[in-house]
């Protein structure tokens, strides 16, 4: 088959599936709205894995290829797609969630009235993240970028009627927005610099040496800003955790393993840049291992199942981050791999033990669920067990190449900051997971059932979850497939022993302290808050970096928006009615000379005529 | 075809007018009857333009399907000639001017009173708008420009909202003001080149321009001119006027005002400014970039803190006029692109957005932001409608918003990087404003008297449908709109040189 129909297959079902569903919203019925999207989807996910399967297996080059959009300055300006081995393997970790998200939402939003609405939104998501992917351009990228932004920012705001997601959906916009501008600049001064948009252009450019080092830097750094935006990295991090008031689903597929990433993708696709850029690596990397430790903290001492995972969510990508700021190409995209798998399937499982809930989310009103669904458990145990990074999970994997890449790139500093924040991790998502699942259940009265349509994407998940680390481990194979799509080879990292024992010694550590606290409950968990409660209320309070952005950035704008207001009304408002007063004032001069009396007329017709004749003159005499 | 292509320009401008003949006869109180006529006379001028669309010559330089003749003489060989063209500005222009046209005629439906005047001066207003854009002499462009004032003025002072007559007096006072300053830029125009037509004006006053020592008088004119087009556009301090208007005129009128009216300032700045003076443009690029951002800056902050759904649009409006400004400034093809650009798709935005404020007037009888909330509940439709308008305003890629400020501030970026970086800070207020209004009003709890509303009717929702479609069609496929205009900005970038 074509590579072009191929990428069609890919491209197009989500697409069609969005119009059907959008304006046959009124006739089809549930089953119909959710078939359209599994059927559209598994189109998409087939292509995707034939493109693999050729990429990957078949090992050949797949071909690009482009039309053109607008032309500036006589030049076209392109769109088109580029099927390197990182675009392919985003195209399969998309294809792959979407599907099983859209399988999973037909038990989680059945009884939503808006139902059609969702699917809508989710086929409009899942086309805009794939053609996000395959962009062989910063221009296409840039532009699927903002429409995967604003699809999140609908189904963050889909139970619209609640204030607290308008309020999520809003900042969810807004912050990614900010970091939107520092991508919209990177572009527009590529475009200056090399004029063109093309991924390629710019790689050859930075090779030839046309581009000063100092606007490399720059522009890598506004990309990173982008990514920073997107990806939840601090300082832009906090709307991240409130887009959990969207549904479920949404924060499996779009929060957790395909948007968010979305910036780590774009450091990994313009890896060449950063590469020249050495400051912008050390920015990446320290914003990265920063917010990997920042967020673990935090997901210590949130009470919310889904807010937990979220600040988890932040911490990963860190850790991707951070790999790809120490040179670990491989590593970072390995990760945003795996727990691509694990953190959906912790979101869906979350979204079931949701369910059983009734839609609570507090983990203190939650417990005892090991006694009252084995299977749930043992998926959620498996996500946890592949984030904690225990062997021979596939987060073990990753988790492993990027302590290795943050080591052999010489930042001991960072590589203690990622190894404690494993600690972190690993006492978080247990104590999560002991609250939940151990212990008595604090409900009364009958708990909801997980329908089968939520159960198996969460049984594919898991599998994956456990499996996803044998593509690289022991054989390499995708360290010398995504090689294949860089210019130049990156140096791999030798195995280490020492790392791998450590981490997760460290990680074991972190369980057991949260089985001591959570599980056996031999420590008391209100002792320990009692003994340090400023640093207890810190870490609830996530920094109080809310509070800071509110008296930082929002009261300050509304204050100066009310003296513009001001300004406007009095300054601006006056000179209006001086203007008008002004002519007013002519109007009655105006009306003043016409009172009739003839003698007035006729000195003014005297003064007239003897102005026109000394003009006319004077007209005459100048020429 | 040739032949009557010529009459291409002439017979779009004047065709509103065999509405207006045709009302003159219709009695009074037919109301239904009014309102078809209404629609149906704008249908020619549309038709036509598409017509002329199509029989565009991308490649020709100057203007096209051009027809003159000698119209009023002067003194000695100097003369006053009738003479129409369409160029790669003009022609998109024209497009926007019918299209919007039909579909506020279209969207006339809540005017029940005094319909038979009412579509009359509607028309007039179409002729004088089309005719600005489709005129090649200065002269015919002055005598449809003041119409366009005449006939606004009656259409908002008679059928606005409450403070109508304030409105309709502030809008006349400011449009006065810079139509008088355009007269004297015209005199003193005509009296140094000897011609009304644009193109001839150009070549002469290249000659002027080329002098050593300019005459002064020659800035005054450029002065003068820019003035008049800095109230139209308009330009902070001037922007008070249009906010009145905005907030009282009658919902069509504001389509066609802000969606049109407002980008003649945008025309004439293009038209006047880059194309005949464009050294004069280069020296006032300072001007222009502080000007462009105060525009963006100040209408942004203002529109966020606004209480008032008509109003937060009307600052927006001051805020994307700025964007115009700052593709102007940069002065290269790009950026010109992206000006011309932003003044078509802000045409249909506002249009658009206006359109579905005054339908939902017309259900919930306020626009405070206050009194507003959960709307999506009774009406999904039209809040669905309207978060695509405010995304739209807010520059989402796919629709035509982004395209036209991703090539204001390219165009920007290629001159002056820091500027147009400081000019991103709107990008960012306006998503803050945008989505502030829009969520205000549709999402959240629902106020318990709104429980009866109803959601649009389909003869309501076909304009905002048309609208949404042709911004999306630029949003996604700008070679539509990108192959007429190309070659006439990249002409006049040459005049600029450097």
């Amino acid at each position: 088959m074509q590579i072009t129909t191929l990428v069609l297959m890919v491209l197009l079902p989500t697409l069609l599936g969005f119009l059907i569903i959008l304006l046959g919203r009124e006739g089809l019925s549930k089953k119909a709205t959710c078939l359209i999207g599994v059927i559209t989807t598994g189109i998409t996910l087939i292509g995707s894995l034939i493109l693999f399967g050729k990429s990957f297996i078949l090992s050949e080059v797949l071909p690009k290829w482009n039309f053109t959009w607008i032309e500036l300055n006589q030049k076209p300006i392109q769109f088109g797609f580029e099927l390197q081995p990182l675009n392919v393997l985003m195209l399969i970790i998309v294809s792959t969630v979407s599907f099983l998200v859209h399988l999973y939402s037909y038990g989680y939003m059945k009884g939503d009235e808006r139902f059609s609405v969702f699917y809508s939104y989710l086929a409009l998501f899942t086309f805009s993240m794939l053609g996000l992917v395959i962009s062989p351009n910063l221009l296409q990228i840039y532009i699927f970028w903002e429409l995967v932004g604003v699809c999140s920012f609908l189904l963050v705001g889909f139970w619209y009627f609640k204030t607290e997601a308008k309020r999520a959906a809003k900042k969810a916009f807004i912050v990614t927005r900010i970091g939107d501008i520092g991508f919209f600049i990177a572009i527009s001064l590529v475009f200056k610099e090399i004029g063109s948009f093309e991924l390629k252009d710019l790689q050859i450019a930075i090779e030839q040496g046309s581009i000063s080092s100092g606007m490399i830097t720059l522009i890598a750094i506004l990309l990173f800003v982008g990514a920073i935006g997107k990806s939840g990295q601090f300082p832009l991090h906090t709307w991240l955790p409130d887009a959990m008031e969207g549904p479920t689903p949404v924060s499996a597929l779009i929060h957790a393993a395909t948007m968010v990433a979305a910036g780590v993708f774009l450091v990994a696709n313009t890896f060449w840049l950063f590469e020249a850029a050495p400051i912008a690596l050390d920015v990446v990397a320290y914003v990265g291992g920063f917010t990997a430790i920042f967020a673990a903290t935090i997901g210590i001492a949130q009470t919310d199942i889904k807010r937990i995972l979220a600040y988890s969510t932040v911490s990963q990508l860190g850790y991707m981050m951070l790999a790809l700021g120490s040179v670990g190409y491989i590593a970072g995209v390995f990760h945003l791999m795996t727990h691509a798998f694990f953190k959906a399937l912790l979101f869906l499982a979350a979204g079931a033990v949701m369910i059983i809930f009734h839609h609570e989310q507090d983990i203190r009103k939650m417990g005892g669920l090991w006694k009252k669904n084995r299977v749930l458990t043992g998926l959620f145990l498996v996500g946890c067990l592949a984030i904690t990074g225990i062997p021979p999970f596939s987060g073990f994997f990753s988790k492993d190449e990027i302590l290795l890449a943050v080591y052999q790139d010489g930042r001991i500093g960072l590589l203690i900051v990622a190894i404690i924040a494993a600690f972190f991790t690993a006492f978080y998502m247990f104590r999560l997971f002991f609250t939940v699942f151990t212990g008595n259940t604090k409900q009364k009265g009958e708990l909801g059932k997980v329908p089968r349509a939520m159960t198996f994407p969460m049984i594919v998940l898991a599998l994956l979850s456990i499996v996803a680390g044998l593509v690289e481990v022991p054989t390499n194979s995708l360290s010398s497939w995504l090689m294949k799509g860089l210019a130049k080879p990156i140096t791999t990292h030798e195995s280490s022993i020492f790392i791998p024992v450590i981490a997760v010694l460290v990680s074991l550590l972190g369980m057991g302290l949260a089985y001591l606290i959570y599980g056996s409950k031999r420590i008391s968990a209100k002792r320990i808050t009692g003994t340090i409660p400023w640093l207890h209320q810190l870490l609830v309070r996530k920094y109080y970096i809310d509070e800071l952005y509110r008296y930082l950035v929002i009261i300050p704008l509304k204050g100066i928006g009310w003296l513009l207001q001001i300004f406007d009304r009095v300054i601006i408002g006056g000179l209006v009615r001086l203007g008008g007063g002004i002519m007013q004032i002519l109007g009655r001069m105006g009306t003043a000379l016409q009172n009739g009396q003839a003698q007035t007329y006729a000195l003014i017709s005297v003064f007239g005529f003897v102005i026109l004749i000394v003009s006319l003159l004077a007209g005459r005499i100048l020429k | 075809m040739t032949a009557l292509n010529q009459w291409l320009p002439t017979l779009i401008t004047f065709s509103p007018l065999l509405g207006i003949i045709i009302l003159l006869f219709i009695p009074r109180e037919k109301e239904r009857v009014h309102r078809s006529i209404g629609i149906l006379a704008t249908l020619p001028p549309l038709v036509l333009s598409v017509w002329m669309y199509n029989s565009f010559n991308q490649k020709l330089v100057g203007f096209q399907m051009k027809q003159s003749f000698d119209w009023i003489r002067l003194f000695d060989d100097a003369k006053i000639s009738y003479s129409m063209g369409v160029d790669g500005i003009s022609m998109p222009l024209t497009l926007l001017t019918c299209v919007i046209s039909t579909l506020a005629v279209i969207a006339s439906l809540y005017i029940r009173r005094r319909t038979k005047q009412y579509y009359m001066l509607f028309l007039l207003l179409q002729t004088g708008m089309l005719g600005v854009f489709l005129s090649s002499t200065f002269f015919l462009f002055f005598i449809f420009f003041e119409i366009t004032l005449v006939a606004a003025f009656f259409l908002i002072g008679i059928w606005g909202y409450l403070e109508k007559e304030r409105a309709a007096n502030l809008f006349l006072i400011y449009n006065g003001i810079g139509s008088a300053f355009m007269l004297i830029a015209m005199i003193g125009l005509f009296l140094s080149t000897k011609t009304w037509e644009y193109h001839d004006m150009q070549e002469r006053l290249v000659m002027w321009l080329n002098l050593a020592e300019q005459p002064v008088l020659l800035w005054v004119i450029f002065i003068c001119l820019f003035i008049a087009f800095a109230i139209k556009l308009p330009i902070f301090p001037f922007h008070s006027w249009m906010l009145r208007t905005h907030v009282e005129a009658p919902t069509p009128v504001v389509m066609v005002h802000s969606g049109i009216l407002l980008k003649m300032g945008a025309y004439g700045l293009m038209r006047f400014g880059v194309g005949m003076f464009p050294d004069y443009m280069k020296e006032m690029t300072w001007i222009l970039i502080a000007l462009g951002l105060i525009n963006i800056i100040y209408g942004a902050i203002l529109a966020f803190v606004q209480k008032e759904l008509k109003r937060v649009l009307a600052y927006s409006s001051v805020s994307h006029m700025g964007i115009i400004l700052l593709g102007i400034a940069s002065l290269n093809q790009i950026g010109l692109k992206g000006a011309l650009f932003q003044a078509i798709s802000h045409g249909l935005i506002s249009a658009l957005l206006f359109y579905i404020v005054g339908s939902l007037y017309e259900r919930t009888k306020t626009t405070e932001l206050a009194m507003l909330g959960g709307l999506a509940r009774r009406m999904p439709i039209l809040s669905g409608l309207l978060l695509v308008a405010g995304l739209a305003l807010l520059g989402l890629p796919g629709l035509s918003g982004f395209i036209s400020e991703f090539l204001a501030f390219l165009g920007l970026f290629q001159v002056q990087p820091i500027f147009a970086a400081v000019g991103t800070i709107g990008l960012i207020l306006a998503a803050a404003y945008t989505l502030r209004a829009v969520l205000k009003t549709t999402f959240g709890p629902m106020r318990e008297s709104f429980q009866g509303l109803r959601d649009i009717r389909l003869n309501e929702s076909i304009p905002m449908l048309i609208l949404v479609g042709l911004i999306t069609l630029i949003g996604v496929y700008p070679k539509i709109v990108d192959d007429s205009i190309q070659l006439t900005l990249y002409q006049m970038v040459l005049r600029i040189g450097g």
